[in-house]
């Protein structure tokens, strides 16, 4: 029971890991005032890239590099629609969404000639961080340590942002562009660079998630990886409304969720009712907060 | 002259597309020409390959007009894809053991299967309507929940245990909806739709509120729009249609029962008809037997050229952002340079 619970403890901060990068892409976005839902998109395309990376130069680094560029990339094309061509925020990320699918099935296809999905020992994984003093206490170290090192950086991410975002400069630039972009322009900010800044570093960390999905996670490229994760980033987002430290407290909760899934497998549950459980939980999460929301108005 | 300049524009933008994608498949060391004569000679270059491409289309014509309603009356309903499967899923279990005459029980399983994809977008309508969450999530998430739900109904209740692959059994014979030429009467059904769906958007009272919905949808509420009520019906409505998509792709489509992947990507595809047509129901059928010549015509693509068929779903995106970024371009730069030259105007009268 008590190896169970470290397990599922363990499974917990490596489920949550990808939806947090995500989410904290997704963050800048949400205070630049930019209903961005491409984190779905960059997540695969980084996804793609980190294990192309790794599979042709033999180097998890190399991949990594790969992938952040392919998430500069995405986050160019969406500057280019919605803020230099003028689409619909929401109609650009659906087409970014569509367009890193095709890709990365397509590329599957062709580059591998593979369908479904890409196993191979050429993928070297992330490489994975032992925790030094941490290691020394037995159940903490079991849990925490031996994660890929992302793992670790990407929590260190979730607080400095929260210290980033409220404490800084940049912070208070992008907080009040997505407030009055008319206003801060008139501060001598210029909002359109602000906004530019903010998709760069969604398509950064969301790329990231991606390396984490493929490289972390396992070390392998499946169609459609990112089943959904980045719709859950965005749930995550709006229930919080964007704060970067309560984006890493709920992340847990659905990577507790999902991990649970995952151990109820092994109890004769069916795997398509263990796959559910994140989505079920998200809806579920959303229902208690509406419920909430309601009482406080009556 | 509006449908004029829309259509130019259209085309323009669809132009635009296959640039780029000639320039990609450049790249990727193959003729661009040749990957276009395949297309066309395999979605339409004759009445085999035509009608084969009609009935591409006809699941892309619901979810398209689905989403296209949706978002016409302000309602994101993004989840085709679960609502699209849940209908297919019902159908190919009660086509298996229901036992009434063909003449009947097609139009009956049809309808039922509309109403279980109805049903699960009532999921969606409820959560929204007395929780008020956000139908975009709730709908996109009941689409993973709708997608493994049906899996497993396929692979543990109802598996055929002759099949290769997790499925249900093979409807009953009698249940198989005719075809005319090859040309499958499904087609007729969404060509009944189309024309229903125009009349209610257009005709009816409901239809006008929905619409104004979609523009604002305070100003509709304060211009007395049922506006709660006008929703739920919306998402209920575009779930049927859904739902009548699975159920058609059952009774209608090649394979006559339930497996893994038989949703295809259509409930994207829609959505992704719905935006490059602008909403407009009309526009969305047309766009739809675009995208079923080029998803037919990738299936001969790939037999002739070395371009694999998953190249078409690339294709399908960068087509709709070119197409929205066209638009959008053209509407924004040209409404610039309208008032940048009417204030140079005003300026030099003074």
């Amino acid at each position: 029971m008590i190896d169970l619970t470290l397990h599922i403890l363990r499974a917990t901060l490596s489920s949550a890991t990808p939806v947090m990068l995500a989410a904290l892409g997704g963050m800048f976005t949400y205070y630049a005032n930019i209903f961005n839902i491409a984190m779905e998109g960059m997540m695969l395309t980084g996804a793609f890239f980190a294990v192309y990376g790794s599979y042709f130069f033999g180097d998890w680094a190399i991949g990594t590099l790969f992938a952040v560029l392919s998430g500069l990339l995405m986050a160019a094309l969406f500057a280019f629609f919605a803020i230099y061509l003028r689409c619909d925020e929401f109609i650009t990320g659906i087409g970014i969404n569509m367009l890193a699918l095709g890709w990365t099935t397509y590329a599957l296809r062709s580059t591998f000639n593979v369908k479904g999905a890409l196993i191979s020992a050429k993928i070297v994984p992330l490489p994975k961080w032992r925790v030094p003093i941490l290691d020394l206490f037995e159940p903490i170290g079991s849990i925490i340590s031996g994660h890929p090192f992302l793992l670790y950086l990407s929590f260190a991410i979730a607080v400095v942002l929260e210290i980033v975002i409220f404490n800084s400069r940049f912070g208070l630039h992008l907080r009040a562009t997505g407030e009055d972009p008319e206003a801060t322009k008139s501060a001598g900010i210029n909002p359109i660079k602000i906004k530019l800044l903010a998709t760069v570093l969604c398509g950064i960390l969301s790329s990231l998630a991606g390396v984490y999905l493929s490289l972390g996670y396992v070390a392998l490229f499946s169609e459609n990886m990112s089943n959904g994760r980045g719709w859950i980033s965005l749930a995550i987002i709006i229930l919080v409304k964007g704060r970067p430290i309560s984006i890493l407290g709920l992340s847990l909760i659905f990577g507790l969720f999902e991990s649970i899934g995952l151990i109820l497998q092994h109890y004769k549950l069916a795997p398509q009712f263990a796959a559910m459980t994140p989505y079920i939980a998200t809806l579920f999460v959303l229902y208690l907060y509406g419920k909430r929301k309601r009482k406080m108005e009556w | 002259m509006r449908v004029f300049r829309r259509v130019a524009i259209s085309i323009i933008s669809i132009l635009t597309a296959f640039v780029v994608c000639a320039i990609l498949i450049r790249t990727q060391k193959s003729s661009p020409i040749e990957v276009y004569r395949a297309l066309y000679t395999y979605g339409l270059g004759s009445w085999a390959a035509f009608s084969s491409t009609l009935n591409t289309a006809t699941p892309l014509i619901f979810t398209g007009i689905s989403a296209a309603i949706a978002f016409a009356s302000g309602v994101v309903n993004l989840g085709q894809h679960g609502q699209l499967l849940m209908g297919a899923v019902t159908t190919a279990i009660l086509g298996v053991y229901l036992n009434i005459p063909s003449w009947l029980g097609i139009p009956v399983l049809a309808v039922v299967g509309g109403f279980a994809g109805a049903l699960w977008a009532g999921i969606a309508a409820m959560l929204k309507r007395h929780y008020e969450m956000d139908e975009f999530i709730s709908t996109l998430m009941l689409n993973f929940i709708g997608e493994y739900f049906t899996i497993y109904l396929a692979t543990y209740p109802f598996l055929d245990r002759k099949a290769y692959v997790p499925a249900t059994r093979l409807i009953k014979r009698v249940y198989f909806m005719p075809d005319f030429n090859g040309l499958n009467v499904a087609f007729f059904v969404a060509v009944f739709v189309l024309v229903l769906s125009f009349w209610y958007m257009k005709m009816t009272r409901q239809g006008y509120e929905s619409r104004m919905m979609g523009y604002n949808v305070e100003f509709a509420r304060v211009g007395g729009c049922a506006v709660e009520s006008n929703s739920t019906f919306v998402l209920l409505f575009t779930g049927f249609l859904s739902g009548l998509a699975g159920a058609l792709l059952i009774l209608g489509g090649t394979q006559h029962r339930f497996m893994k992947g038989i949703g295809a990507n259509f409930g994207w595809d829609g959505v992704m008809i719905a935006i490059i047509a602008n909403n407009n129901v009309i526009e969305t059928f047309f766009y739809g037997l675009f995208f079923g010549i080029l998803k037919n015509g990738a299936i001969g693509m790939e037999f002739e050229t070395s371009v694999p068929s998953e190249f078409i779903l690339f294709l399908e995106a960068i087509i709709v952002l070119c197409v929205v970024g066209t638009r959008s371009a053209i509407e924004y730069y040209s409404q610039a340079i309208r008032s940048l030259t009417k204030l140079r105007k005003v300026v030099a009268e003074k």
